[in-house]
């Protein structure tokens, strides 16, 4: 990962990030949303927006380039299968930030996972997440769509989750009888208790609903919809850790593109017109090797992509400060270099969308005083 | 804890049952429960007494193997039909599915072993090695984990870490996961024929870097990409997918006339010689030789590593002891690791001694309390089997959805990092929902254990027996004691 310096100082084919802290920055009024599509398992960012005008793209790569991608500018294109993404993009309301990561370079999934969530650098050192302590600060709410409160969102002051039920003949108890639970446990589990017990699971005929990650975009869209409703939400997209066959133009990868592209569409179309105040942003735990493994496939690597949407954006934008795909340009000569820390990314949207300072957000949400401020780049 | 047997049993169990004796001797009934060989259990009907579990369900991994290569085959040849309409082609295919694929069977049977087993520790132990050695499970690779959890990892529970760990990774349920089937050696033979006809094919790392990672000696150690190379470069020209095992099989005996080798060697011992790495490979200093013995030898190396012992040693305690867990209690679990070199018996006895003075409590998984709920109480949830074979299909799938729903099941796809063993990560309104709801559920299958007599036998605090006491009804008491923090952490 570049220090600051270097990140200010970088030259490449695409916008640049030079902002600086701006000191006592801040809106009056938040009433912003933030939606964050976890990508689990590594997505091949080169494959979802290959650099097409590097030469070194297909010296490197034999197969794992789509053949008809939408070109964006004489560097960049996306891949076919981001048709809303592409026509977000040419509304301005959609950016990329490429040859991006948080600054982790171990490719383990589950290191990488948890400091995207945590959002410090050393690995399982935190037990909240970067986004709770933003909405702690913010005093805001959040919902994560599934099963589990992933790591993200913890450490807010009052976050919900939601996955519908299919159990057969199961119903929940009275609130007299959930307070009673309730009494028997402490902490975050007599929390978790009193929230179901004010808003019970079985209320508005949520049983045996879709939970598939573009029904939960659709209900997320839904619930950041209303004026009291919770200003975050957080998706689960699954299985890009696949390291063989992951196709280029049809195959598993593309497959979960249009998964990812169709989740923008259903969050854009149930968020109406709070869509307007909303930025949704993908995360992945890193990027992919730039060669292909011979198993047509992907291994773990460092740097990939961003993409952001939402209305929150003014003007569309390719950031990337593009480190090249030479060889001896690739970090460890293997994974393509990431230049720019997603950490201002993630910063930016913080700020963006609740108007907190990107000192504070840096130095109590991050815990680094030294990330590099994006906002102007990104929402300017 | 020691002095209650119930809560003993809870601890590294999953509880006695109203109509079981409580054991006289603590000492002899954990060694038993270690050593002792049981039979397999489970109820032909609803409330029935248990019986032995059918021998004819007891399915070979050949058997598996086999029903995979029908169901692919004829689900192919359904897929291509053109006299078969296009609305009759998925139920044609679920009918195939339901007659090959035995998982559901499989599940019947992890059920019956945890609510009925008379070897409680030992499944306790089976699911935490399942857990940690992931398969996650599949359309293919579904028929071939049950020969995984009951043959592998139950069947190695006496054995030592090297024994276990090499039947894991040369498991064709493992290798197909982890992507080790589609692995090519770089200067092997089919690389070369590959490349020949422009086809790309290559090494690939996934198993090797969580042979590392995961299964072993974690990072820790501090191994590097070259290491991983090298793992990977060792392990190539190993594994087939479940589902193209006879097809791979035939291709063999096809192209090598007189190949002597019986289709369950194949299957025992997969691995291609045309896709393997020649040559020497490196892989933590240490140098492995060309050939399908090397995989043994690297097996065999890192499960005798310091940092497998430490990792392992760890992990357990998180798992029985919770993350409470001492450094002192890791320390001596850590000892007998050392001391028998891995024998897992051995291992296996320290921790439960260790967990006898330990006062730390664990948090839990979901199934493993739904099943101490269900043990416990005495409740009938469990379907019968006695469906005829022809008929299988008739038997329900409430426990595969019930584990699904739990998020708990080792029959869906997952990452290969396993359950966690820690307490906040089970801790949501959702997960909380369905613990809530599956209480009051496991009440409607007649529980001969009320929620106060459970609080009493084990020994619930004055604020649960309090909450109980308050409750209205006989449903809310017995929810809000298979609810309270005393049942959920043990």
């Amino acid at each position: 990962m570049l220090t600051r310096r270097h990140f200010l100082s970088g030259t490449g084919a695409g916008l640049f990030l030079s902002g600086y802290p701006v000191h006592g920055f801040t809106k009056e009024v938040v009433s912003g949303r933030i939606v964050v599509l976890l990508l689990e398992g590594g997505m091949d960012g080169l494959l979802a927006v290959p650099p097409i005008g590097d030469d070194n793209l297909l010296k490197q790569r034999k197969a794992l380039v789509a053949s008809k991608a939408l070109k964006i500018n004489p560097l960049f294109a996306l891949h076919p299968n981001f048709k809303t993404f592409s026509k977000m993009l040419a509304n301005e309301e959609a950016s990329i930030i490429h040859a991006t990561s948080f600054p982790y370079t171990g490719r383990s999934h589950f290191e990488g996972q948890n400091v995207l969530q945590g959002g410090l650098l050393n690995p399982f050192s935190s037990k909240t997440g970067w986004l709770g302590r933003a909405m702690g600060i913010a005093k805001i709410t959040g919902k994560a769509m599934s099963l589990q409160a992933p790591l993200i969102i913890r450490g807010a002051t009052d976050y919900d989750n939601f996955y519908p039920e299919h159990l057969r003949n199961a119903e929940l108890p009275s609130a007299e009888v959930l307070k009673l639970i309730q009494d028997t446990h402490e902490g975050s589990i007599a929390r978790a208790i009193d929230k179901l017990r004010r808003s019970p699971k079985s209320m508005g005929g949520r049983r045996g609903s879709a939970r598939d990650p573009l029904s939960l975009a659709s209900e997320a869209g839904r619930s950041l919809r209303e004026v009291d409703g919770p200003k975050v939400a957080v998706i689960t997209i699954p299985q890009f850790d696949d390291h063989a066959e992951i196709g280029s133009d049809t195959g598993h990868h593309p497959e979960l593109f249009t998964l990812i592209d169709n989740a923008f569409e259903n969050l854009r179309n149930n968020l109406k017109e709070q869509w307007a105040n909303t930025i949704v942003l993908t995360m992945t735990e890193f990027g992919r090797t730039v060669k292909e493994n011979g198993s047509a496939g992907t291994d773990h690597g460092y740097g990939s992509v961003g993409l952001l949407a939402g209305g929150l954006i003014k003007r569309s934008s390719v950031i990337a400060n593009w480190p090249g795909l030479s060889t001896s340009e690739l970090y460890e000569k293997r994974d393509l270099y990431a230049t720019i820390d997603y950490r201002s990314v993630c910063a930016a949207c913080i700020e963006a969308a609740f108007g907190l300072d990107h000192d504070l957000i840096a130095e109590e949400i991050f815990q680094d005083k030294n990330i590099p401020r994006a906002y102007t780049h990104i929402f300017g | 804890m020691y002095d209650n047997r119930h809560q003993w049993a809870r601890k590294i169990g999953f509880g006695f049952g109203p109509e079981t004796d409580l054991p006289s001797s603590l000492e002899m009934w954990n060694h038993n429960q270690l050593n002792n060989k049981f039979s397999v259990i489970g109820v032909s009907n609803r409330g029935a007494e248990p019986i032995l579990w059918p021998s004819e369900y007891k399915y070979s991994l050949e058997d598996r193997i086999k029903r995979a290569d029908v169901y692919t085959r004829e689900k192919d040849d359904i897929k291509k039909s053109k006299t078969i309409k296009k609305e009759d082609k998925k139920r044609l295919i679920t009918k195939v599915r339901n007659e090959t694929d035995v998982s559901k069977l499989d599940i019947y049977r992890f059920w019956n072993s945890a609510i009925y087993g008379e070897d409680m520790v030992q499944q306790r132990l089976t699911h935490f090695w399942t857990n940690h050695f992931t398969v996650g499970g599949s359309g293919r690779r579904n028929f071939v984990l049950g020969d995984f959890i009951y043959r592998v990892i139950h069947g190695n529970l006496k054995s030592s870490f090297d024994q276990l760990l090499y039947e894991v990774t040369t498991h064709i349920g493992m290798l197909d996961y982890l992507d080790n089937a589609d692995s090519v050696g770089e200067k092997s033979k089919a690389f070369y024929f590959a490349q020949k006809r422009g086809k790309t094919v290559g090494l690939n790392d996934n198993l090797g870097r969580e042979l590392l990672e995961l299964h072993t000696v974690s990072l820790a150690r501090g191994y590097t990409e070259k290491d991983i190379r090298g793992a990977a470069k060792v392990l190539a020209g190993w594994g087939v997918n479940a589902d193209a095992v006879i097809r791979k099989y035939k291709q063999e005996r096809k192209n090598k006339p007189g190949w002597p080798v019986s289709l369950a060697d194949f299957i025992a011992e997969p691995y291609f010689r045309d896709r393997a790495e020649p040559g020497y490979k490196n892989v933590l200093g240490q140098k492995f030789p060309a050939g399908s013995k090397a995989l043994r030898k690297l097996t065999d190396m890192l499960a005798s590593d310091d940092h497998t012992a430490r990792y392992l040693s760890k992990k357990l305690a998180l798992h029985f002891i919770g993350e409470g867990a001492t450094d002192e209690e890791i320390k001596i679990i850590y000892g007998a690791w050392k001391k028998s070199k891995g024998d897992l018996n051995k291992v296996h006895k320290a921790t439960l001694e260790v967990i006898k003075n330990t006062r730390s409590k664990k948090f839990l998984w979901p199934t493993t309390w739904m099943f101490q709920a269900i043990r416990i109480s005495g409740a009938d949830m469990m379907p019968g089997f006695s469906t005829e074979f022809a008929k299988k299909s008739d038997l329900s799938n409430e426990p595969r959805e019930i584990l699904k729903e739990l998020g708990n099941s080792f029959w869906t796809q997952r990452q290969p990092d396993g359950y966690s063993e820690i307490k906040e990560n089970w801790i949501s309104t959702e997960h909380l929902d369905r613990r809530i709801k599956m209480a009051s559920k496991i009440f409607s299958a007649k529980p001969k254990r009320s929620g106060e007599e459970i609080a009493e036998i084990l020994d619930f605090s004055d604020k649960s027996k309090r909450s109980i006491k308050m409750a209205p009804d006989e449903r809310a008491k017995f929810i809000i004691a298979l609810c309270s923090a005393d049942f959920m952490e043990v």
